[in-house]
């Protein structure tokens, strides 16, 4: 990708290292698990 | 530093999705609507075709009774609901992004958190933007056209569908057009790089969709598979590697992203092999040019060798080396269904499992062939590098598995239930009649003796027992009966049945009916469904985005050579394997 360096994150991420960006994801898939779950 | 950028073009985005949401409410677009979402609108002419005529029916009986007209809705079609969803889904996120755009025109940032993740807001709204266009606009249109082409005889082949011009396929080359040819906007940059999280989530939440007995019908066998491609890549690329002279550390990279997971190997094996930045870009430069082909490849080659769902899972999910191009071609082979998707999603797990025994295995390679090489410590680099998702993926599978999120036999997406058949899907009087027939004709000498050997003919078994011919006229009569299906497995005798040459059209038609009537779609299953549709349709634009011409031509020179040789290899030998062992068994 061709964006602008940032002093955050890598090119690929807004995430400061992979770990925090799978736990991230992790609490994110989590909530919609959970969301769908309580109300269908 | 300060990410935010003045532009009114989160505002903008906005306001069209609002406007969007608008029309659909309205009604404005239904001409439009109609000929995008052409198998729905047809459903909504049936529904309203039946609500006339009860209409006119309760209109007539009032007024000979000289009451009142009946107040009555027309039921919501399919049609109703795809409309409500998208205006739903326009006006929340039109809302949201109309209010971030007028506080970002408003507000003076200060370097921070909040600048930080306000300035993700625009980049999130034009991968959705894009995602809207292409699932609601140009996957159908190109569906239609490949229908219509072929309708017409200009070809003999739906074009659309043997190139998968489908959402997934279509957002990644809008995601390559416009990075390569208008590039991103300044805007939008910071928020273009939440692609990578959410394909991770949507990979995460495909483990709502699994249940533990299909995990154990395909665990064995994908480790098997998976087993072979992995460690033979890895040495087939050790091997090449040495003999065309290429870096320790470059090849053992090469090796580890061939064989494994593509990127995320890469750069797990690179500490431990001590690779250089360039090498790991080389690697996946050349994972990525390679993925690229397979993942616009395979589901072509698939539909033209009339492949299952299964068997395209099991090749995708072994053959192709990155974990988002595997999730692309399956859903580029099967894009309105998930079954192809889970399969490849188990065998691409399966190899990320792989990914610690690799890094000890290049471990000791790169310590054997590079005197001098400091010593790593492999524990720390498993631990510190292993992909948390993929144990989130295991631990969302694992509550599924307990019945958390749905009933067991809800994760097919659709479970039978015979208590749930509503009146008006009941048999009527004549399809039972076929199938009094054709109990009749079974049931005499001559009958029962033709039924028997079909059964044994074609092997019909059910739960691990040979079905018998008195189960058989047993599940027949119990239909005519209750007028619908009592049991699943007697709906699956009776689809055998519905098979056997000289079986009576019309009874046929009704046990179809009947399997029909007491199938139902979950709808925990189906949000679940949609939702990682929508996680892997952004992901995916945003994956297209980086795939920069830049990283295609880095793939160049012996890496691409030695990657193109090895992964075509896998690719070819784990096609014949899985066509020769995998049968569709989900």
């Amino acid at each position: 990708m061709s964006a602008p360096k940032f002093e955050r994150g890598t090119s690929l991420s807004i995430f400061v290292s992979d770990r925090r960006e799978d736990f991230t994801a992790l609490i994110f898939a989590f909530i919609i698990a959970f969301g769908v779950m309580l109300t269908t | 530093m300060i990410y935010t950028v003045k532009s009114p073009a989160l505002l903008i985005i906005g306001i069209i999705m609002l406007v969007w949401g608008g029309l659909n409410k309205s009604g404005t677009v239904d001409g439009m609507q109609s000929y995008l979402q052409k198998s729905a609108y047809g459903d909504h002419m049936k529904v309203k075709e039946k609500f006339d005529a009860e209409s006119r029916v309760a209109i007539e009986m009032a007024t000979a009774e000289n009451k009142p007209a009946p107040e009555m809705k027309m039921p919501g079609s399919k049609f109703d609901h795809a409309k409500a969803d998208q205006a739903q889904l326009s006006n929340i996120f039109g809302a949201a992004f109309v209010l971030i755009g007028l506080f970002t025109m408003a507000w003076k940032p200060k370097q921070g958190n909040l600048d930080y993740f306000t300035s993700v807001v625009p980049g999130v709204a034009y991968i959705l933007l894009i995602a809207f266009i292409v699932r609601w606009g140009l996957d159908p249109i190109f569906a239609n056209w490949g229908k219509a082409v072929k309708e017409a005889g200009i070809l003999s082949w739906d074009f659309a569908k043997i190139l998968n011009l489908n959402y997934v396929v279509l957002g990644i080359v809008i995601g390559m057009l416009i990075v390569n040819v208008f590039k991103i906007p300044a805007w939008a940059a910071n928020g273009v790089r939440t692609a990578r999280f959410f394909l991770k989530s949507g990979v995460i939440l495909l483990g709502t969709l699994y249940s533990a007995a299909e995990l154990a019908q395909l665990g064995g066998l994908s480790v098997i598979l998976i087993g072979i491609f992995v460690l033979g890549s890895v040495g087939v690329v050790l091997f090449m590697g040495k003999r065309m002279k290429l870096p320790n550390s470059m090849t053992a990279v090469l090796s580890a992203g061939m064989g494994v997971c593509g990127v995320s190997a890469t750069v797990a094996a690179s500490p431990v092999v001590q690779a250089k930045a360039e090498e790991i870009a080389y690697t996946i430069g050349t994972i990525l040019i390679f993925g690229v082909g397979c993942m616009f490849l395979f589901p072509t080659v698939g539909h033209i060798l009339n492949m299952g769902p299964v068997q395209f899972g099991a090749w995708a999910g072994t053959g192709i080396l990155n974990s988002a191009q595997v999730a692309g071609a399956a859903l580029a082979f099967d894009p309105h269904g998930i079954e192809t998707l889970k399969v490849a999603e188990i065998f691409n797990i399966t190899r990320v499992l792989f990914l610690p025994i690799i890094v000890l295995w290049l471990a000791a390679w790169y310590v054997k062939h590079e005197e001098g090489a400091e010593k790593v410590n492999l524990a720390k680099v498993v631990v510190a590098k292993f992909p948390v998702f993929v144990l989130g993926f295991i631990a969302m599978f694992a509550l599924s598995s307990l019945g958390t999120f749905a009933p067991a036999g809800h994760y097919q997406g659709k479970y039978f239930s015979s208590s749930e058949i509503k009146e008006d899907k009941l048999l009527k009087g004549k399809e039972t009649r076929s199938l009094e027939g054709e109990l009749t004709r079974l049931s005499a000498a001559e009958g029962t003796q033709a039924l028997s050997k079909y059964l044994v003919d074609k092997t019909v078994v059910l739960e691990g027992h040979k079905v018998t011919s008195n189960e058989t006229l047993k599940a027949l009569s119990d239909l005519i009966a209750n007028k619908k299906l009592s049991t699943r497995q007697q709906g699956n005798i009776l689809k055998s049945l519905g098979k056997m040459e000289g079986f009576d059209a019309v009874a046929k038609g009704s046990i179809d009916k009947a399997e029909k009537a007491a199938t139902h779609d979950s709808k925990t299953i189906k949000a679940y469904r949609n939702w990682i549709a929508w996680l892997f349709a952004f992901g995916l634009i945003g994956l297209g985005m980086q795939i920069t011409g830049k990283a295609l031509k880095q793939a160049g020179g012996a890496p691409l050579i030695i990657g193109s040789v090895v992964g075509t290899a896998k690719a070819v030998g784990s096609l014949i394997v899985v066509l020769m062992f995998v049968k569709e068994f989900v």
